[in-house]
């Protein structure tokens, strides 16, 4: 055992931490917990803790159902909505199989592989943010419409705004949490919020991400409330993003940044930026997984569906926003397709492999895109190069099973579950007849 | 005549000019030593400064001092640039200031006692350094004498250094610090250039605020470590590496003792109890470092005890023994397989296991402990002496490399001039170069199978009757050690061992010498336990076989991949197990390839031929088939043939076995009816996988059976005949025996299942006209008529092939029918529970899509490409691919899996002696399946994976050509 396993036991003594919950996620995305004993911890991160793994949503083959959950002691934090005496403490886990190999079937392990591979070309990769919900009156029981807490606007100050305070709480549990926030305020929707999250290394903000939604929704329920993450639940109202924005670090340097270049954008990160953009259309799929998610890029404003990029451009895919004299290491660019219920370790994996790969390969950038690309006509947009997002996820699902850069990050488990799993959902959305079509054409037809 | 030593004679001569009026016998003295031409180079740059001359002077008129001082300028350039930078310390080697006897630890801390400042430390230690150098190279101390002074100047250099920096720190009487020494400092044995691993602990005096004490600590250990490794124009001293402590890199610099004790007591793990073994006092307060060791050093002897002791042991032999880069391979001295490192783990982990009930064992000091371990009986007389002496050799050679730069080495040179110095400077006059490798490399040699003396030999001692000598092992000392290896059942296995090694017989002389090297094969495997028992059941079938005896006490390669066998793959061992004399083939390079058709064809007719009977006679083949079987699987479990000659050669072997069942029938019929000719010619036409040369281990023959009545024979008759004989093949292949049976399938046959057996020429011939399907098409793709009679598998060919050929490929129909049929395969075949990813035939991108993409290119082109008309599927798709049908990175990627998956598929059966129909799921075969294949034990996630990968890519490729 190494240092911070030490550091985990003896935290368990002092701070009398009664449970300790395992936690893990699966292919789609939702967090998994087992809680165990103190005593069982040494056990546990000497050899895992074993659970049946056919029983998580994408992690075992038939046969192969035993599986072992290792904490990570490096994501040790006592739980503060569970009371400080007795406590309760949690730690993200790898999956591994019976002989300690790492699964493949992990999440988190396919963002380490990722990971590890910038790290084989020198690179760190880091990750900010910003994360949209919607809080609501209570949880919406199945065939009502939901409602949401307020009627505020984007940044709108509410006086006595019980979203004020809900967000107070939620950025004051994340901090205890060692979670640091940036930003708080209130979206454009009613009842959105809006939590920037400081940047970190991509694992660190996957877990942090995990455990930011688990957070939101500890303290809505804790007011009565009901919190979501659903990228469009309403029809007329914009849906919520993850709008992420991205950096890669050599040491101490950010490589992204260059003196004198335009935007201040050297020629690194171009060629990262030529990445995503001719690799987004496969990872669509995974940064916007469900059904509903193209319902928020076909909204329109904030939410990007063409494939272009551009300075201060809030229409575009990616952003390379405003540099911040004599900060170089802020030197970033802004992804804004990717929405708060993403599986956030597949999404990271694949955006950092869509940009290495456009390094690896010198891609070059198209030119900017300076207009609002949803304003062009379709043939303005073809004539300059601009191609559409995938506009559901039929068309996401069929680009992505031709990827080979996606089947190589992701390895071949969960490409192939990922893949039969959205493929079931579409199946199932398509067979559906909405209230959209009850509407419009019971009257008529 | 001197100018000759020096390799570049032209700079020599410029620079004795420089030096001015040497005497002859300076000049001679300076040729002599190991590189004349640095010695030179570095003389000059002395006589250049100020107090040069005087040196020079002093030289000449001291040949004693002339001759240590060259000794040392020609083994260590880095010390003549100290002495350019102070000339005046060349003195210090002046007659009796220079000890002839180690100096000792007292001596440096008194010697060191008075330097103030840092810069001071730094010459001071030099000065020191160039002393122990010139000791060494004159010879007046051994290597492990001057590894002692090395480590005890070390210790006296900490405690100046500590020194210095408490007279920097105002708070430095609030604690009482103590730096205790570690790795090979602590073990007395350490290198010229090394880092001192060291750890510190401090408590506060009494009445001192705990905080502000161990702030001034952790201040005063930051200083040692930045006095003892800043590189300055002093140069630099070593680098101090604390990161043994607590924590490691991450726990704080110093804590207090009970600090310390408690970590120990709950948190430390097995290396960290290891690392302790070497502790020892260094440096400030020594009573509070004896507290320390005192209380710590007793934990150690517990380590063995923890519950992870065996897996963590296994894992840090792996790091320690793991490859190192090919380049460097052959000149490193202290990492991979027989290292230093690998020495010195392996006297550690000995003394961790034993030193437990025994206290003789646990001195720090390497070469001491290994003594030790020997005269106690750990480890055998003879290979704990050789063992002594190479590791001091490699030692030696190690501190002649890395003196001349003062650099941190351990590659052995490969320039000729580089080698040269070194050997002179050990002391080999003529040849240095040559003989100084040739010692090397005996040394080496010796190491290099350290695993199997010092773990496994010793094992033998504890069971033997007759102790060879001295002490030996004790059984329970032995099953802790076994136990440690990875054994899972020790007491089982010396059980084994016993029964192995024990008795007077030469067989069990030959096995004692053989069990430790095959043990420390076994204990690499995923299952050392079978294995052990598998060899001990075959030596005991096999007696006292002079052969089997033979080739086991070579200790060679056959012996090796026995063990290899054994550990990796029961489909072997059971054949080995049915027939032990195959292991005779071990070992031997040309018995290990695969035999033709032809000459397995002439000695399985030869062996029938030899019987009357034809029990007898087919007894007699499937002898032979069990041979070659074993053959080939040998040769791929050795990894000697790649996938598509596993298929040729089992091909070759059920094609000459069935050949001469066939003759063996025939004559058999003659026989029982008054020997009479044959009223029916026969032929065997070979289909499916057998047809295509693609046979796997166990799979079935796919054949059909064809015949053609004599001119004027009675049809009733021949059709009996041919029937019976039939029916005899098959019920002779098939029957169960010592040897593997062979299953004869004619379900291929004109209306499958529900056709006659056998049919004539003629019947085949109308069947086709008429019936024949798109599918029995497609089937005869696969068919070789090449069994029985010459003339009527002529004949059968010119039949098929307008079949499976057709003139202008397919109708539109055709395709789609087969297009359906194989999408309705997709969907139904498939076994229910099989995942429909990794069915090795049926599975996405398996056999069978591969196969039937091919085929479909076959039927639709194959009569205007002579290429496609062979029943091997690779070179199918090669030339499709050469024709432009398909491009090539698609029938790479077909290809690649079809050879992927054969190749697991084979894999699996030799691993279990089991087939699998899909890719295996559980740990135990995933881990045997990933070791077989060489792919390795911790890597079977990524084998899954690569599975999965290039049979999805196939699949790609089958959707667009095949569906398309």
């Amino acid at each position: 055992m190494g240092k911070q396993e030490d550091f985990v036991l003896r935290a368990i003594e002092e701070r009398d931490v009664r449970f300790v919950r395992l936690w893990f996620t699966d292919v789609l995305g939702s967090l998994k917990s087992v809680a165990i004993a103190p005593t069982e911890l040494e056990g546990a991160f000497e050899e895992g803790i074993g659970f049946d793994g056919s029983a998580i949503e994408g992690f075992a083959r038939v046969h192969e159902a035993d599986m072992l959950a290792k904490p990570d002691p490096s994501s040790f934090q006592i739980l503060p909505w569970r009371g400080e005496t007795p406590a309760t403490a949690r730690m993200f886990c790898d999956i591994a199989m019976p002989d300690g190999s790492p699964s493949y079937a992990d999440p988190r392990y396919v963002l380490k592989r990722a990971l590890a591979k910038a790290a084989d070309a020198g690179f760190t990769f880091y990750t900010h943010p910003e994360i949209e919900f919607f809080v609501f009156k209570n949880k919406p029981d199945p065939g009502t419409r939901p409602v949401a807490v307020d009627d505020s606007g984007y940044f709108d100050h509410t006086a006595q705004g019980a979203s004020q305070d809900f967000r107070r709480e939620v950025i004051t549990m994340l901090e205890a949490m060692g979670i640091s926030v940036e930003f708080s305020h209130h979206e454009g929707g009613p009842g959105q919020q809006e939590i920037d999250l400081r940047y970190a290394d991509a694992l660190s903000m996957a877990d942090n991400i995990m455990t930011f939604r688990t957070i939101v929704r500890e303290v809505a329920l804790s007011q009565g409330k009901w919190a979501s993450f659903m990228p469009k639940p309403f029809t007329d109202h914009p849906g919520s993003g993850m709008h992420t924005h991205v950096s890669l670090f050599e040491g101490d340097e950010n490589v992204f940044y260059e003196a004198g270049a335009e935007y201040q954008l050297s020629k690194t990160g171009r060629a990262f930026i030529a990445g995503i953009l001719q690799h987004t259309p496969e990872i669509t799929a995974v940064t916007n997984q469900w059904v509903n998610s193209y319902k928020r890029l076909a909204w329109g404003g904030e939410a990007p569906n063409y494939v272009c990029w551009g300075h201060n451009n809030r229409s575009a895919l990616v952003r390379v926003p405003m540099y911040k004299p004599h900060k170089s290491g802020s030197a970033r660019v802004e992804l804004r397709a990717p929405d708060s219920a993403c599986n956030p370790y597949l999404a990271y994996a694949l955006i950092l492999a869509a940009g290495l790969k456009g390094i690896e390969n010198e891609y070059q950038l198209p030119p900017e895109a300076e207009d609002d690309v949803w304003s062009l006509s379709e043939n303005e947009r073809r004539a300059m190069g601009i191609a559409p997002l995938p506009r559901n996820l039929d068309e996401a699902i069929r680009t992505m099973e031709t990827s080979e850069l996606v089947a190589e990050t992701l390895g071949e488990h969960v490409f192939d579950f990922f893949l039969r799993n959205k493929r079931a959902e579409w199946q199932d959305y398509r067979s559906q007849v909405t209230q959209f079509e009850i509407d419009r054409l019971m009257p008529v037809l | 005549m001197t100018r000759t030593r020096f390799s570049d004679p032209e700079t020599a001569t410029a620079n004795l000019a420089r030096l001015g009026d040497l005497s002859a016998g300076f000049v001679e003295q300076i040729a002599a030593v190991a590189d004349p031409d640095t010695a030179l180079t570095s003389l000059v740059s002395i006589a250049e400064t100020a107090d040069g001359p005087q040196v020079i002077e002093a030289l000449e008129a001291d040949p004693v001092l002339r001759q240590r001082v060259m000794i040392v300028l020609g083994t260590s350039r880095a010390i003549g640039e100290f002495w350019r930078r102070h000339p005046e310390y060349v003195m210090d080697l002046v007659g009796e200031r220079l000890l002839d006897r180690p100096a000792t630890e007292p001596e440096y801390r008194e010697w060191l006692a008075d330097v103030a400042d840092p810069d001071a430390l730094r010459v001071r230690y030099h000065r020191e350094l160039a002393a122990i150098a010139a000791r060494d190279l004159n010879a007046h101390t051994t290597f492990a004498q001057s590894s002692a002074e090395l480590s005890d100047l070390a210790v006296a250099t900490l405690d100046a250094a500590l020194r210095i920096a408490a007279a920097e720190e105002a708070d430095a009487d609030l604690v009482r610090l103590a730096v205790i020494a570690m790795g090979k400092t602590g073990g007395h044995e350490l290198n010229y250039v090394s880092d001192v691993d060291v750890i510190f602990v401090h408590e506060p005096v009494e009445g001192a605020d705990e905080q502000r004490a161990s702030a001034a600590a952790t201040r005063m250990s930051g200083a040692i470590i930045r006095i003892c490794g800043d590189h300055t124009a002093e140069g630099t001293i070593w680098e101090v590496d604390p990161n043994l402590r607590p924590e490691g890199k991450h726990g704080p610099l110093t804590r207090t003792l009970a600090s310390h004790v408690a970590y120990y007591d709950r948190w430390a793990v097995t290396w960290e109890f290891q690392a302790l073994l070497k502790a020892r006092y260094a440096a400030g307060d020594r009573e509070l470092a004896e507290q320390y060791l005192a209380s710590l050093q007793p934990q150690v002897w517990k380590a063995a005890e923890r519950e992870d002791f065996v897996p963590e042991v296994r894992r840090m032999r792996r790091r320690v023994i793991e490859n190192i880069p090919a380049a460097h391979r052959d000149r490193q001295l202290k990492l991979g397989s027989g290292g230093l490192r690998d020495v010195e783990f392996a006297v550690q982990l000995l003394q961790l296991v034993h030193g437990r009930v025994d206290e003789h064992i646990r001195s720090p000091n390497t070469l001491e402990a290994l003594r030790a371990l020997t005269d106690r009986g750990y480890v055998g007389r003879r290979d704990g002496s050789a063992l002594e002496e190479a590791y001091e050799f490699l030692r030696a050679l190690e501190h002649r490399l890395q003196l001349f730069r003062l650099r941190r080495t351990h590659l052995v040179p490969e320039d000729p001039e580089d080698l040269r110095r070194i050997g002179r400077s050990m002391g080999y006059t003529t040849n240095p170069a040559d003989n100084l490798v040739k010692e090397w490399q005996a040394h080496r040699r010796i190491v290099s199978r350290l695993h199997e003396k010092i773990f496994y030999r010793p094992l033998l001692e504890a069971v033997a009757s007759l102790p060879e000598d001295g002490l030996r092992l004790s059984t329970k000392a032995a099953e802790d050690r076994l136990a440690a290896l990875g054994f899972s059942d020790p007491k089982g296995a010396m059980a084994h061992i016993s029964a192995l090694s024990s008795g007077v017989r030469r067989r069990a002389t030959i096995q004692r010498s053989l069990l430790p090297a095959m043990l420390a094969w076994f204990a690499e495997s995923p299952q050392p336990d079978a294995a052990l028992l598998a060899f001990r059941q075959i030596s005991e079938e096999l007696g006292d076989s002079p052969w089997y005896l033979r080739k086991l006490r070579d200790e060679g390669t056959g012996a090796q991949q026995f063990a290899q066998m054994l550990s990796s793959s029961t489909y072997v061992t059971d054949l080995i197990r049915r027939a032990p004399d195959a292991v005779a083939m071990l070992g031997d390079d040309e018995a290990l390839v695969p035999r033709d058709l032809e000459r397995l064809d002439t000695e399985m007719t030869a062996a029938a031929r030899r019987h009357q009977v034809p029990e007898g006679a087919v007894r007699a083949v499937r002898r032979i088939r069990r041979r070659e079987l074993c053959r080939v699987a040998m040769a791929d479990v050795l990894g000697r043939v790649d996938v598509a000659e596993v298929g040729e050669a089992l091909s070759a072997i059920n094609t000459a076995t069935i050949a001469a069942t066939l003759r063996t029938a025939e004559a058999t019929w003659s026989l029982e009816h008054d020997d009479r000719a044959l009223p029916t010619r026969n032929a065997i036409v070979l289909m499916g996988r057998l047809g295509g040369h693609e046979a796997g281990y166990g799979s079935d023959a796919d054949v059909m059976f064809v015949h053609q009545p004599l001119e004027g024979a009675d049809l009733d008759e021949a059709k009996a005949c041919a029937l019976w004989i039939a029916q005899l093949i098959r019920k002779m292949l098939g029957a169960a025996g010592a040897d593997p049976a062979l299953e004869i399938d004619a379900g291929l046959r004109p209306e499958g299942k529900n056709g006659p057996l056998v049919r004539t020429f003629d019947a085949y011939a109308a069947y086709y006209e008429k019936w024949s399907d798109t599918w029995e098409a497609q089937a005869l793709l696969r068919a070789e008529p090449v069994v029985g009679d010459p003339e009527l598998c002529a004949r059968f060919r010119a039949l098929i092939d307008p079949l499976r050929y057709p003139e202008g490929g397919l109708s539109a129909t055709q395709e789609r029918e087969i297009r359906r049929i194989k999408a309705r395969v997709d969907s139904e075949r498939l076994p229910r529970g099989a995942n429909p990813n990794t069915h090795l035939k049926l599975g996405r991108g398996g056999l069978a899509d591969v196969e039937w993409t091919i085929q479909l290119l076959q039927l639709q082109h194959a009569h205007h490409v002579p290429g496609l008309r062979t029943t091997r599927t690779v070179e199918a798709l090669e030339a499709a691919a050469e024709a432009d049908l398909l491009s090539a990175d698609d029938a790479h990627a077909l290809i690649e899996s079809w050879r992927f998956v054969t190749r697991i598929r084979n894999g699996v059966v030799l691993w279990r002696a089991k087939a699998a129909e899909s890719m295996v799921e559980t740990a135990a075969d995933r881990t045997g399946l990933a070791h077989l294949l060489g792919i390795g034990q911790d890597h079977t996630e990524e084998m899954v994976n690569d599975y999965m990968r290039i049979t999805r890519r196939a699949r790609k490729v089958v959707e667009r050509v095949f569906y398309e």
